[in-house]
């Protein structure tokens, strides 16, 4: 009886723990932070471009733009309800609406840049500038800072 | 009988001395420099200022954005250690902001923290910096303040801790910690870096943030912009020395581009209550940019020397 009692226990406990770790895979958090990981790693070169640091160039624009496009359509996705944390603010789930609609704005930006496709830095600038701008708006409101 | 007179003496003296130390001090007329206040260019000084970053009214508990940030009705609640600070209406109407106010009053505001009724302002109104301001700049600013719109209503006042709450006691304070000498001291003939000191420690207050306070509230110089505690809010203000991990690495370039553009090197965005400082910075010149990087790039070792450590140990 002991020993059918602890089975059962040790049992419970394995299943509690597959399940944790069928939980720890399927890890939105992690996700969105590596995604927009790669959304800044995107970012640099065409950031550059701007600046003034590197030379334009058409194709890396568009692969950057690319890569915005495929994220913003995936953020909205990667915010289910008990994922809090990280540098998501609480504000994505106080407001929904308003995280979505910082998403809309962003992806907007993307492709009015994507069917602009600009062939020069000062035909960039003008469609460029809202992307990024887009990005300081939503951190501002949606991301909490860490250190 | 002789002992009582003596006891009252002493108390008159304390009492005389007390209110001596302690009394506003304040600019009268004739200290006012003859200018024609200039509404165009004192919009400049009110973006280096960062007026509307407090002032502005919060919308729908956000803080304001765009043209919102010219309606300066006040409302923003700073919780700080000292207390809960309630930032007041700075508009032009007549009663609720400082529609009424004189030049005088206003220059008094802004340089010795002396309300028009001669109290002491809290230094969360960082005079302790604008005091730096050449006063003709600070009139400017009026003008352009004056065109702003007139907002209705009237924040409650500050809810402060003891010993804070006494107002009277902020004379002593600023006999302490006001002062218009630069922080920075230099023999230095460069004008772009003149004009980065006059920025960075007169209108724009970077110090008031970015620099540790004492026990009482007043920064320590020693440790000038080199990293503080977030008075309002959770984690730390960066160091922005060049012995500061976030600059060190940075050009001049990038520092200029980050205050126009809220990117940073490696094209991260600007955060926290730097976002809506950042944007006041995009307001400015290039030239004006270029002279605060200048500037922070400049900031000798002599004044890093506590601070560095400080900064490396909790950073």
């Amino acid at each position: 009886m002991t020993t059918s009692s602890s089975l059962r226990h040790l049992f419970l406990a394995l299943a509690i723990s597959a399940t944790s770790i069928a939980i720890a895979g399927d890890d939105p958090a992690r996700e969105r932070h590596e995604m927009m990981e790669g959304v800044r790693d995107a970012a640099k070169p065409v950031g550059a471009m701007l600046k003034g640091e590197k030379e334009f160039d058409a194709d890396t624009l568009q692969r950057s733009l690319a890569t915005f496009a495929k994220a913003s359509e995936k953020l909205g996705d990667l915010v289910p309800e008990g994922s809090e944390g990280g540098e998501a603010a609480p504000a994505i789930w106080e407001d929904p609406d308003g995280f979505a609609a910082a998403i809309q704005e962003w992806s907007d930006a993307i492709s009015a840049a994507v069917d602009a496709n600009p062939q020069s830095l000062d035909a960039a600038k003008p469609v460029v500038g809202p992307v990024f701008g887009a990005c300081k708006n939503c951190h501002d409101s949606y991301r909490i800072e860490e250190d | 009988m002789k002992k009582t007179s003596l006891l009252v003496g002493v108390v008159a003296a304390l009492v005389l001395t007390a209110t001596w130390l302690t009394s506003p001090n304040s600019l009268v007329q004739s200290d006012l420099p003859v200018h024609e206040p200039d509404a165009v260019a004192g919009e400049r000084i009110f973006w280096a200022a960062g007026c509307a970053s407090c002032h502005a009214t919060p919308v729908d508990g956000r803080r304001a954005k765009g043209e919102d940030k010219l309606r300066l009705g006040g409302g923003l609640q700073l919780d700080t250690p000292f207390g809960l600070f309630r930032v007041p209406n700075i508009s032009p109407h007549p009663s609720d902001g400082i529609g009424g106010w004189t030049m005088l009053e206003f220059v008094n505001a802004m340089q010795k923290g002396v309300s028009p009724s001669g109290r002491h302002y809290y230094p969360s109104f960082p005079y302790t910096s604008y005091a730096r301001m050449r006063t003709r700049d600070v009139m400017d600013l009026k003008a352009f303040v004056d065109g702003l719109p007139a907002i209705v209503g009237q924040p409650e006042d500050h809810d402060l801790k003891f010993p804070y709450s006494i107002r009277r006691g902020l004379g002593l304070w600023k006999r302490r910690y006001l002062a218009v000498d630069p922080v920075i001291e230099t023999t230095s003939a460069d004008s772009q870096l003149l004009a980065g000191r006059y920025l960075v420690e007169g209108a724009g207050h970077c110090g008031e943030c970015h620099t540790p306070r004492d026990i009482f509230g007043g920064l320590d110089t020693n440790r000038w912009l080199a990293g503080a505690p977030n008075l309002d809010g959770e984690g730390g203000v960066p160091d922005i020395t060049p012995a500061g991990k976030n600059v060190s690495a940075w050009s001049a370039e990038d520092i200029a581009y980050y205050l126009e553009s809220g990117f940073t090197p490696d094209f991260d965005t600007v955060g926290g209550t730097m976002v809506a400082v950042q944007e006041n910075m995009a307001k400015l010149t290039r030239e004006d940019r270029a002279a605060i990087a200048a500037y922070l790039k400049s900031i000798p070792a002599s004044k890093l020397r506590t601070g560095a450590a400080d900064s490396n140990d909790d950073s």
